[in-house]
């Protein structure tokens, strides 16, 4: 074999290497066809007015005051209102069209998660208390996924008679009227208790691995108490919990559940993301390039928010600088002022934060929720699962789903990892790994909406089971593969690579220099020592295949025979009475999987596997 | 600037005791060193110095002032971290300026002062820099001005070298001595390095296992070890198991397998002795007071200027000496006989420690 420039370019590697080739190859061709061309499909659409190059979409956007609506802004933030035979405050939201509503929501969202998670990562790792332990098992609660059902728990907890009113109005007397949350802050609100816990997570690893010396030379020179949080501990924490706050803010520009469970209210329509899923379910909009267009948008802004905090996060690597030395944790016993906060604000808070999977549970095994608690016990619902023939269904097809898209999440992770993290210098190992790792800030609705655009529109797909137009043949279960192998990709690709960075390359150059072949040292010395990165990684990508919301309820709405978990949990929450008991039941199945994986991943694999909640 | 002084400092972690009583005395303007293996201790006493940790029982005086349970900012006693600790969010000005700020300093002082630092440790124009942009000795370095520009009255250094290439910390370890003089402050010093303590110390305690073994000059520390501990880790030494079989006064015969030594100098009270001599006390030739050992070569050890001569001495015992290269020694094969001669004040008996 000869020396060849293109292959040492290209693939890291001066002779050309079959493994190797293909661990670029793979992966790079899979993301390009079922991500990079859909998006580009799409874009392509949304380019597009009678046959020319326009942006006769973008414009109709921008110019209509129901999508950007800047200046005059319709609704209100806090009105009074009657209900029953009393007065609430009611808390509804204000109007500034579908694009800057998305936008305000995000925001909003991510301000409140960083409050709460900070907040929190700060006490749990910064003071030592009784009961501490108890509440680090608490704030893994939030961490459980059960799409839409916690929203209408939530929802349920600020209504004028649910749990809120009747802690703070009722029984302390804190209001002076009860309050009503409902419209674009009842989807703040239900999605600030969902996403804060990611930030949750990363404050709090910032917040221990903060090297103690750097806050123990600031208070050996005399800074100490807020001083010092100011001036070290938070502006080092501070990439963290941006790089936090940014993927809260992408999960709720992308987020369905909330808008869905409160579309009771029009302004909670009014959101980028529901406006792309109601084109799809009304069915007669959804080829419109309007909707192609009000995609791109989305999708922009979130590839916007996910570089800059790439960069950012990227410029400041302060992990690096600290070496040798003694680590020491730094936790201390709360001063009295202190411990009252955390008794009197914390613990409430995050009481209530847990209540909607409490909620879920609640509402699973009861009859019927009006009041303030729900009522009636009963174990028909969970029955149902197992016997109900179109829940058993659909259980049935998520756990088929999801197993077949795990397989491939696992080729794919292992072979970009491998490629992207052993052959740097390789020219595609760059455009590899953020290809890897991009699924993470590309909306869910807006990967539906490509794949629309593409398997309708372009042969060889186009007439084939993918094809959602192709009403007689169409499969959603192979679209939704497709989907679910990109959009959880990053879970496990992200564990393996980590593993791989933690063995040196030089354990593998010792078994080929010993006659390994490419092949063999990988198979015999790399797989055998981050098997357990993979384990944990496959998990965490398999519970959140299982509970991928935005695909699901789009392309895997079409045909209720192939319906994944969480399109019948859309269609029993929107439907008729009584069936959001029903949909509980399937968010307690949910969260058993995912509490069974979170135990057999730290038990079993020994690690320490943080799960962020998503939909 | 002031004297320190440290009275039965107890200390434990979890149960075990880390410092199991230690009493030190450090006076004005001294560069005085903790010197031991790792775990021994040192740390933990520097770490309780500055304030960072608090003792169990003992007292810390600066001066005449007690300072056991004083918050560490409120003792004017500074510690450099063994890894720089420098905040990687702010530049080198900013951290050097930031006890100044705390201190409320106005801010042209501020300024002042930091040039004033820079120039010190011979970074001028580096104020704009990130310390991720720094290498390793100019992270120390800035480390060093944080903490001297604060005017602290005692300066504490844990490991300060070690985090450095081995020629750095040579010029490192004399800019830190050069600082000390010039501005004439107190230093504590901490290093498992002995050779690094006797170059830069004015004083040495050795410390092993949360006690101090020995305190004096890097000469006497080295010269006149106390005990075996001391002995065995200040540098090379050969290190050999005797029995005391005659006294006469303070002197006394030791034996060790059919060799028999007299008119060594012991005053302690055990039989159980070792006899520690240094390689480099070791002659080919024999003098006035000297005894002699005859064994055969094992290894003969070049280094350039000098060579040592591992011989072995009745099948068991090695003894390592070490001489100038001249053409006699390196001639020397491996099973040549060989013959060495000690100067009996040169062979220091102590009694065998556990």
């Amino acid at each position: 074999m000869k020396v060849s420039k293109w292959s040492e370019r290209l693939f890291g590697t001066p002779l050309p290497d079959a493994v190797v080739m293909t661990s670029f190859l793979f992966p790079l061709l899979y993301l390009v066809m079922f991500l990079v061309i859909p998006v580009l499909v799409m874009l392509a659409t949304a380019f597009e007015y009678n046959g020319h190059i326009s942006l006769y979409w973008f414009k109709s956007i921008f110019g209509s005051s129901y999508y950007f609506n800047p200046f005059h802004p319709e609704g209100y933030l806090v009105t009074t209102r009657p209900y029953g035979n009393h007065e609430v405050y009611y808390l509804f939201g204000k109007d500034f069209g579908v694009v800057l509503n998305s936008i305000i929501v995000s925001i909003s969202v991510m301000i409140l998660t960083t409050i709460l998670g900070t907040g929190f990562a700060f006490i749990m790792a910064r003071y030592d208390f009784p009961g501490k332990n108890i509440m680090r098992v608490l704030l893994f609660i939030p961490l459980l996924v059960t799409p839409f059902v916690n929203v209408v728990v939530v929802k349920k907890m600020f209504l004028p008679n649910g749990l809120i009113n009747w802690i703070f109005y009722e029984h302390l007397h804190l209001f002076p009227k009860p309050i009503w949350i409902d419209g674009l802050i009842g989807v703040i609100i239900a999605q600030t208790i969902t996403y804060y816990p990611i930030v949750y997570l990363n404050a709090y690893a910032s917040f221990i691995n903060i090297d103690p010396s750097l806050e123990e030379q600031a208070e050996n020179l005399g800074s100490k108490g807020f001083h010092l949080f100011r001036t070290v501990t938070f502006p080092l924490a501070l990439p963290g919990i941006t790089a936090g706050a940014i993927l809260v803010g992408i999960f709720s520009l992308e987020d369905l559940a909330a808008p869905i469970v409160f579309q009771g209210s029009n302004i909670a329509k009014k959101l980028m993301s529901y406006q792309i899923y109601s084109s799809f379910v009304s069915g007669f909009a959804v080829g419109n390039p309007q909707m192609a267009a009000l995609a791109l948008v989305m999708l922009t802004i979130a590839l916007i928010m996910f570089l800059t905090v790439r960069w950012y996060v990227g410029l400041r690597q302060y992990a690096m600088l600290s070496k040798g030395g003694r680590w020491k944790p730094r936790v201390a016993k709360p001063k009295w002022w202190q411990a009252l906060l955390i008794a009197f604000v914390a613990v409430p808070t995050l009481l209530l934060t847990i209540f909607p999977q409490i909620g879920v549970i609640l509402l699973a095994f009861s009859k019927s929720w009006y009041g303030t608690w729900p009522t009636g016990f009963t174990l028909e619902n969970m029955k149902a699962i197992l016997t109900q023939p179109d829940i058993v269904r659909v259980i049935e097809n998520s756990l088929l789903y999801s197993t077949v898209a795990i397989v491939i999440i696992i080729l794919l992770s292992l072979t970009a990892s491998y490629a992207a993290g052993r052959f740097k210098k390789a020219k595609l190992s760059p455009i590899l790994d953020s290809l890897a790792t991009i699924p993470i800030a590309v909306p869910g609705i807006v990967i539906a909406m490509s794949y629309f655009f593409f398997f309708s529109g372009v042969p060889p797909f186009k007439g084939s089971i993918l094809d959602p137009t192709n009403l007689l043949y169409f499969f959603p279960g192979a679209a939704l593969i497709l989907a679910y192998s990109i959009r959880r990709l990053p879970f496990a690709a992200r564990s393996i690579s980590a593993g791989i960075q933690q063995v040196h390359v030089s354990l593998e150059e010792a078994a080929m220099n010993l006659g390994a072949g490419r092949w063999r040292s990988l198979t015999s010395v790399l797989l055998p020592l981050i098997y357990l990165n993979l384990l944990g990684g496959a998990m965490l990508s398999f519970v959140y295949c299982m509970s991928e919301t935005s695909v699901g309820i789009t392309l895997g709405s079409i045909n209720s025979t192939w319906y994944p978990i969480t399109a019948k949990m859309k269609e029993l929450i929107i439907g008729a009475v009584g069936s959001a008991n029903l949909a509980a039941a399937l968010g307690v199945f949910l969260m058993a999987v995912q509490i069974t994986a979170i135990v057999v991943a730290n038990v079993i694999t020994k690690q320490r596997y943080a799960f962020i909640g998503l939909t | 600037m002031v004297d320190v002084k440290l009275e039965n400092i107890v200390k434990t972690f979890d149960g075990t005791t880390a410092l199991k009583g230690i009493s030190l005395s450090i006076k004005h303007r001294e560069l005085f060193t903790l010197l031991g293996p790792s775990g021994c201790g040192k740390s933990t006493t520097l770490r309780i110095i500055a304030g960072l940790d608090y003792p169990d029982t003992g007292h810390i005086h600066f001066g005449d002032e007690e300072v056991t349970y004083l918050p560490s900012y409120e003792r004017g006693a500074v510690l450099v971290f063994q890894n720089y600790a420098l905040w990687p969010h702010m530049t080198v000005f900013d951290n050097i300026a930031y006890g100044l700020r705390i201190r409320k300093v106005p801010r042209e002082e501020i300024k002042k002062k930091v040039e004033w630092a820079l120039e010190l440790v011979k970074l001028k124009g580096f104020e704009n820099r990130y310390p991720t942009q720094l290498s390793g000795g100019q992270q120390q370095r800035v480390a060093i001005a944080r903490a001297l520009v604060v005017e602290p009255k005692v300066l504490l250094l844990d490991e300060p070298l070690s985090n450095l290439d081995a020629k750095l910390r040579l010029e490192m370890r004399s800019e830190i001595r050069r600082i000390q003089r010039e501005l004439g402050i107190t230093v504590i010093y901490v290093t498992h390095d002995q050779e690094e303590a006797m170059a830069i110390s004015d004083r040495i305690a050795v410390m092993n296992v949360g006690t101090i073994e020995q305190i004096g000059t890097p000469r006497e520390i080295y010269e006149k070890p106390r005990t075996e501990f001391v002995a065995s880790f200040m540098g090379k030494t050969n290190v050999i198991p005797a029995r005391v079989v005659e006294r006469d006064g303070d002197r006394i015969t030791v034996e060790f397998g059919s060799f028999r030594l007299d008119g060594l100098h012991y005053t302690e009270k055990s039989d159980n002795v070792v006899l520690v001599i240094r390689p480099e006390r070791i002659r080919l030739k024999s003098g006035e007071n000297t005894v002699s050992l005859t064994g055969t070569v094992d290894l003969v050890e070049y280094y350039g200027f000098f060579t040592e001569i591992i011989a072995l001495f009745e099948g068991e015992l090695r003894i390592i000496a070490r001489t100038i290269s001249d053409r006699e020694v390196t001639g020397l094969r491996p099973t040549n006989p060989v013959t060495f001669y000690i100067d009996r004040d040169d062979i220091i008996v102590l009694p065998k420690q556990l």
